[in-house]
């Protein structure tokens, strides 16, 4: 009882500006160049399928507002970011939420209005999961953010996974099929807008080597639709379905060699942030070379230097032996076999 | 469908013949498993850990087409006698002691007997005797492999660097030629051979605690094993012709310690006497072989019920000191009782004053055998009297003890009796009947017609026909119609007492045959498996 009536107070106190879960300055690379780009994550209504084993941004969400307030309490995070960020010598923006940004039910018109507004000029790329594109209101949203600057000032960010079906469902429980992404991805381009493909990398339930095969193939195959291809190494992250058998042993993040190698054999440019790099609950090989590997993807990825990947690749480790026999070793029916 | 016969049982562990495409494979053993299932290379994507809750498991599981058959606690297993079983993610159970226990528990009740376990990319040498203890059998070399890629020597104490291995602390032909794969996978092995010995000489359990003690999880395993009574009970051997080492604290909880102070106070009747004579145990068993015993019978001269008062199994009346493990069990002797040992002892102490109340109680201990007399006494609010002193086999401490008897009528401690009443659960009017020992075998007769003779390796009757028309029911088992010649096979059985244990006597009838045999496993089994020798027969009833 108090505690709800003293978060309440908290909310609706005039001058309690919202902060987005989380936002960042960094470097993108796009089309040969390295871009000053800024992150975003706001915290809205939710996502609306909210079932996925691995998200952890199933509890980050305003529960049960009317429209109006939640779309002022998005507008007062997106304040926040104007007061901390110079968003002068900002090119690319990149828009989360805890689900989608184009779900009307989770981001009010009115947010979306508002962010054009302040975003316009630069690139955006703003995520959304495919039920909720619309080419209307896609070329509506890219039609406010255009200056004529950019070809393709809007990118819409799907997190397609897998372009597997039985993987998506079983693995992640998704909610959406490789057809659903395959509509979405026309409506966006209808649009003229541009499409970008997250790719989870080692999602529940595969061997090293089934989810190797899985990006491998998923890569080829999304390599046509998807005009930017990002490879997301999966990490355990707290409260999650994921994180409990993980807990109990039963799963284990992909090696970065894997990471690695799949970066280096694919057909087309992909792009890869291993967050949570070299730590157990992320992408890791042993501990020793980690590091550098890590080092070695975020150069590539702002560079397309292969160069940079293959040297660390070559360079080896002690622990490389141990992931060539994991690849080999380890089936659906004892895994995983390493911590 | 394969073949699998299990030859030799020691609890949950067994040796067993699974037949195979390329011949007889006896196991416990690792082979590699990709070559002798082919179907294994059919199961992608088909992972489901072994925590997933059951709505999962039924969407995700897959049992596969041929062998071996995938099975998940949380779903009702598909499996038939003579089946392989895979428990795919079994590694995985090793770090959570109370969780591996629990669905090994509701696995093995849920499928066949008679079924192979395979536990995949599990074995080490460092773990095979739990996971054999835990009824696998058989592995494969996928972990000792994942060792040898991470550089590591592996030994059943654990694994080590790399470098060890020119320690010469192993000379077999891997460390002669400093090849690690061939090491690991031969020291595998080894303790493999190793653990078929122990469980061929029904030693399985004290060779898994000397091994538990490296790490914490499998002492743990052992402990949480120990605690279902019920699952245990039933198969743990009534009886063994094996020493039962009680090395540690940890054996005080062995089923077979539990079950025995059990049977002596639900089921054994003791001889009518209103005096009982607490002793020590001895070093020498049966205890009436040693020295001190030969005094204290001297001494009691047959005017007390003789009650020995000792740890692990807390008290061993004498008429059933030879049956297994009273006779068996092997104890440090240091003179020092824990606490546990102390309690232990008390309450069956207690308990049995209680159920058979004694107008006067002689307690001619010392040390911690007389603390645990004194803690039954408080217990059971009675007054002992206390005759040992310092040292009860002292020429002064027996000549207390026989005047304290002066003037005593003396019982008469009936063998048979006491220990039919402990093995079938019956009270047999035993009048009339000639005990004849001939060095450590007895016989009894009635007349001309023997009816009981002693298994001198495990204490138990063995009887006879007309010794069988003593005890009226139970430990029957109900075979099919068919003349027996040889042992009773596990389908030719059609019911069997549900008491009947693994050792135990037992009378087979069909509509064809009487025939007296000893179990040769327990009952569950008998009504379960298809393969297997049920009854090991010993006469067949002539018409």
């Amino acid at each position: 009882m108090g505690l709800n009536s003293w978060n309440t107070y908290e909310k609706e106190s005039p001058g309690v500006m919202e902060k987005p879960l989380a936002c960042w300055e960094g470097r993108d690379y796009y089309k040969d160049e390295v871009l000053p780009s800024l992150t975003i994550i706001l915290k809205t209504g939710g996502c609306r399928h909210n079932r996925c084993r691995m998200c952890s941004y199933r509890f980050e969400r305003y529960k049960e507002q009317t429209p109006d307030k939640l779309a002022s309490l998005i507008i007062s995070q997106l304040d926040w970011v104007l007061e901390h960020h110079n968003l002068e010598k900002i090119r690319m923006v990149k828009i989360y939420t805890s689900g989608s940004f184009f779900d009307p039910d989770e981001v009010p018109q009115g947010v979306v209005n508002t962010t054009a507004r302040i975003f316009k000029g630069k690139l955006v790329v703003a995520e959304t999961r495919p039920e909720f594109v619309e080419s209307g209101r896609i070329g509506e949203f890219m039609a406010m953010i255009d200056t004529g600057e950019w070809d393709t000032p809007l990118t819409v960010a799907m997190g397609l996974e897998t372009t597997s079906d039985f993987i998506r469902e079983k693995c992640i429980d998704k909610g959406f099929s490789w057809q659903d992404f395959l509509s979405a991805a026309r409506e966006t381009h209808t649009s003229g807008a541009g499409v970008k493909a997250y790719l989870l990398h080692k999602p529940l339930f595969l061997t090293e080597h089934e989810a190797l095969t899985d990006m491998e193939q998923s890569i080829r195959t999304v390599s046509g639709i998807a005009d930017m291809i990002s490879l997301n190494p999966c990490t355990v992250q707290r409260h999650t379905e994921l994180e409990s058998y993980w807990k109990s042993g039963e799963y284990r993040p992909p090696y970065l060699w894997s990471v690695l190698s799949l970066l280096i054999s694919a057909p087309v440019f992909v792009t890869c942030d291993p967050v949570g790099g070299g730590r157990s609950r992320g992408p890791h090989n042993c501990g020793t070379c980690d590091r550098d590997i890590v080092d070695a993807i975020r150069d590539f990825s702002l560079s397309n230097d292969r160069g940079l990947l293959i040297d660390v690749f070559e360079k080896g480790c002690r622990c490389r032996a141990e992931w060539e026999y994991i690849l080999s070793g380890e089936q659906p029916y004892c895994m995983p076999l390493s911590g | 469908m394969t073949g699998y016969e299990v030859i030799r049982r020691d609890g949950l562990a067994r040796l067993s013949v699974l037949a195979t495409p390329h011949g007889p494979l006896h196991l416990p053993a690792a082979v590699d498993t990709r070559d002798l299932f082919p179907d294994l290379a059919n199961r992608e994507l088909s992972n489901v850990p072994l925590t997933a809750p059951e709505d999962f498991a039924r969407q995700y599981h897959l049992r596969g087409k041929g062998q071996p058959v995938t099975i998940h606690p949380a779903i009702e297993p598909d499996a038939s006698s003579g089946d392989c079983i895979i428990v795919p993610g079994w590694h995985t159970a090793l770090s959570n002691p109370r969780g591996y226990v629990e669905w090994l528990v509701r696995l093995k009740e849920a499928v066949p007997p008679d079924t192979a376990w395979y536990a995949p990319g599990t074995a080490l040498p460092s773990n095979a005797h739990i996971l054999c203890y835990s009824g696998f059998d058989l592995f494969d070399y996928t972990a000792v492999d994942l060792k040898t890629a991470q550089g590591r020597f592996c030994l059943p104490e654990g694994d080590f660097p790399g470098k060890v291995m020119d320690e010469g602390i192993c000379s077999c032909p891997g460390c002669r030629e400093s090849d690690l794969l061939q090491h690991n996978r031969f020291a595998l092995e080894r303790e493999l051979a190793l653990i078929r010995q122990f469980i061929a000489l029904h030693q399985v359990r004290e060779f898994v605690e000397s091994r538990s003690r490296m790490t914490a999880e499998h002492v743990a395993i052992i402990r949480h094993l120990d605690s279902r009574n019920r699952f245990m009970e039933e198969r743990i051997p009534v009886v063994r012709d094996a020493r039962l080492g009680a090395m540690s604290g940890d054996a005080l909880f062995r089923p077979e310690v539990r079950r025995f102070a059990a049977r002596v106070l639900d089921r054994y009747l003791p001889p009518p006497g209103d005096v009982a004579v607490l002793l020590p145990c001895s070093a020498r068993k049966p205890y009436s072989l040693s020295q001190s015993h030969r005094r204290f019978a001297g001494a009691v001269a047959g005017r007390a019920v003789e009650l020995i008062v000792t740890s692990p199994l807390g008290l061993v009346p004498r008429e059933i000191e030879r049956i297994y493990p009273a006779a068996h069990y092997d104890i440090p002797v240091t003179g020092y009782w824990d606490r546990e040992e102390l309690s232990i002892t008390a309450s069956a102490l207690a308990g049995f004053l209680s159920r058979h109340p004694c107008r006067r109680i002689i307690a001619h201990l010392d040390g911690g055998a007389l603390q645990a007399a004194a803690m039954a006494a408080d217990i059971c609010e009675k007054e002992f009297e206390c005759t040992g002193g310092d040292r009860p086999a002292s020429d002064g401490a027996l000549k207390r003890l026989s005047e304290a008897l002066e003037g005593e009528r003396v019982v008469r401690h009936d063998i048979v009796r006491g220990t039919l009443s402990y093995q079938f659960g019956v009270d047999v009017d035993t009048r009339g009947m000639a005990v004849r020992w001939k060095n450590l075998d007895l016989l009894v007769r009635k007349g001309k017609n023997p009816l009981f003779s002693l298994d001198p390796g495990t204490g138990l009757l063995r009887p006879t026909f007309e010794g069988w028309k003593l005890i009226p029911e139970g430990y029957r088992v109900i075979i099919d119609d068919f003349p027996v010649r040889g042992d009773i096979l596990a389908p030719g059985v059609i019911s069997a007492d549900p008491r009947i244990l693994e050792g135990d006597e037992v009378l087979v009838e069909g509509p064809q045959a009487l025939a007296t045999g000893r179990a040769a496993m327990p009952a569950f089994e008998m009504e379960a498996s298809s393969r297997g020798i049920a009854v090991r027969v010993r006469k067949v009833l002539k018409e």
